[in-house]
């Protein structure tokens, strides 16, 4: 084989390479072939998880008094919440450019309201990463522990930070109700986008000029709120942006989807593609700003993929109208507590029991779906790392930062 | 020590996008592969119960099971009706830029060429750059491991040619 050949040869197969790494199936079709699988296994078999989950959870419940503090919804804090939340229309102190109006969820737009009752708990889920493969536990940047295997077995935890510094009594909790066809219809002609093409498993999706988008309501599992996901027409780009993180910025504003809500701008290097990360953050009252946690712990909002200098495609959060109450959250010492306290019931577990250490302390929201509803709810999330086997682990634990007695599991 | 099985989320979450672009270097329309797709993981999901990580790898089952599932589209559709369908598939118009995002179109004419080789060549490549090991494509093809590097390399060759036989038209 000659020289030149072999060189084709090789340059062949990172093409192919290249090919098969680049080639995934749309956003949305992960989510919603989950769904699908999980909606056709046997009954027997669902009600079985049903009550596993259900004493799962009950055994996760740390062993404190419900007894808690009295809830004492005041309405100036409510108020003062609203004007200090940005829930309205009011765009996030990083954002400079008006974004998309969020959907108005019911007939009226976002309001304080005195108590949405006894709220879900949110909870962590098992974690996504092979446990063979510690580079894939998480691809965000914004995980901070990128090339750590996220581990929710069981554990011997202990408390080895220093004492954290979260002054708050009340946190605000955020609550949306489930977007409609026709919201989504709304989203989408706010973008000047029309012409819905009916796709399953999206609330809708709509052509505009140079660009699609589309709409996916929330799912359980893994657990989301609705999404949006828009794709440029790549014949039409503008000129290359100097970086990925102005090529996204633009690409946002030129269809105002610039985030209202507050958030920190990071960047992940994913092979040749940069994500751009518009990471969510919630108002946290008197604590500032906290940032949004998945269902892995790990923080997100919108994401913009660029690759040479274009826009590939943006996916995050749909705008949504919420609304808000105050409630009484614990304090920290109170976290940490119920931290080393809880029993954790992932199916993955390493023997003998890891020793961690927990040493970081987080306010956070997190996502819980309560049907046609969903809530933003602070909570604190409590970090370590540990050794096993030459792998390095990250284990997580979330404990929810609403009174136990404001709290229906 | 972890479990040998992992749950299957773990598998799904790490397998989907690399079955998905296995089947759609074969198939010629996005819609076909995810319909495929979809059949291998919720025929994935009912046998996990009976896979045995000690004899196999998650990949190689995995894989297993989308080339039964590609091989009985091709059966169901028909060679000829394939044939047509892959040669006169173009990459998707500026009318659906959704599509041109989702394909990353610059590798999507390659992977039509891919599309058009012989059957044992296509797999050869197929399952080779969805990430297996040689061993694992030789377990796949029932053949050895050395059969099947010589099988891979011939059919790197007759995509070469067949890229540049176009490029000359």
């Amino acid at each position: 084989m000659s020289d030149n050949e072999d060189l084709e040869l090789q340059a062949l197969q990172r093409q192919l390479d290249d090919a098969f790494e680049t080639t995934r199936p749309r956003s949305g079709f992960e989510d919603e072939l989950w769904s699908r699988m999980q909606a056709r296994r046997p009954l027997s078999r669902r009600v079985a998880e049903f009550f596993g989950a259900l004493f799962g959870t009950l055994r996760e419940v740390p062993s404190v008094p419900a007894a808690a503090v009295a809830v004492v919804l005041i309405s100036v804090i409510g108020i003062g919440l609203i004007a200090l939340s940005g829930v309205h229309l009011g765009g996030g102190a990083a954002s400079t450019t008006a974004g998309s109006a969020p959907l108005k969820s019911e007939a009226g737009s976002s309001q304080y309201i005195a108590s949405f009752g006894r709220l879900p708990t949110p909870t962590l889920s098992q974690p996504v990463p092979a446990p063979t493969n510690p580079t894939q536990a998480s691809n965000n940047a914004a995980d901070q522990s990128s090339q750590q295997v996220l581990y929710l077995g069981p554990a011997t935890l202990v408390w080895a930070g220093p004492q954290p510094n979260v002054p708050i009594t009340s946190a605000p909790v955020y609550r949306f109700r489930e977007p409609t066809e026709a919201d989504a219809g709304q989203f989408a002609t706010a973008l000047g986008a029309s012409n819905s093409n009916h796709r399953a498993g999206t609330l809708g999706e709509f052509s505009g000029a140079g660009f699609v988008v589309g709409v996916v309501g929330s799912s359980k599992q893994p657990l989301a709120e609705p999404r949006f996901y828009i794709t440029p027409n790549l014949s039409q780009s503008p000129p290359p942006g100097t970086t990925p993180t102005d090529t996204a910025a633009a690409f946002l504003s030129a269809h105002s989807l610039v985030p209202t809500w507050h958030y920190v701008v990071v960047t992940d290097q994913i092979a040749d593609t940069t994500r751009v990360l518009y990471l969510r953050q919630f108002d946290a009252s008197s604590n500032g700003f906290a940032y949004v946690i998945n269902t892995y712990g790990v923080r997100y909002g919108i994401e913009v993929d660029v690759r040479r200098g274009q826009p590939l495609q943006a996916f995050g959060p749909l705008p949504l109208t919420l609304d808000v109450a105050s409630y009484p959250v614990i304090s920290t010492d109170q976290a940490i507590s119920f931290a080393l306290a809880s029993k954790q019931s992932a199916a993955a577990s390493i023997q003998p029991l890891p020793t961690v250490q927990l040493t970081t302390f987080e306010l956070v929201y997190a996502l819980v779906n309560a049907g046609d509803h969903s809530f933003y709810e602070p909570a604190y999330l409590l970090s370590g790392t540990f050794t096993n086997n030459g792998t390095t682990y990250v284990k997580r634990v979330l404990v929810p930062a609403v009174d136990p007695s404001q709290r229906s599991s | 020590m972890l479990a040998d099985r992992p749950p299957f989320e773990d598998l799904y979450r790490d397998f989907l996008g690399r079955i998905y672009a296995y089947v759609r270097a074969q198939v010629s329309t996005a819609a076909d592969a995810e319909d495929i797709t979809a059949q291998v993981f919720m025929n994935a999901y009912q046998a996990y119960g009976r896979f045995e990580a000690r004899n196999t790898t998650p990949a190689a089952w995995l894989f297993r099971i989308a080339r039964n599932a590609t091989l009985d589209h091709f059966r169901a559709h028909g060679r000829r009706e394939r044939l047509r369908r892959t040669i006169e598939h173009q990459p998707q118009g500026v009318e659906d830029p959704a599509g041109m995002a989702e394909e990353r179109i610059q590798y999507r004419a390659l992977l039509v060429h891919v599309a058009r080789l012989p059957e044992r060549q296509r797999d050869a490549i197929t399952l080779r750059h969805s990430g297996l090991s040689f061993e694992e494509v030789g377990t796949l093809m029932a053949c050895s491991e050395d059969a099947a590097k010589m099988l891979y390399h011939r059919a790197l060759k007759a995509l070469r040619e067949s890229v540049h036989a176009e490029e000359m038209q």
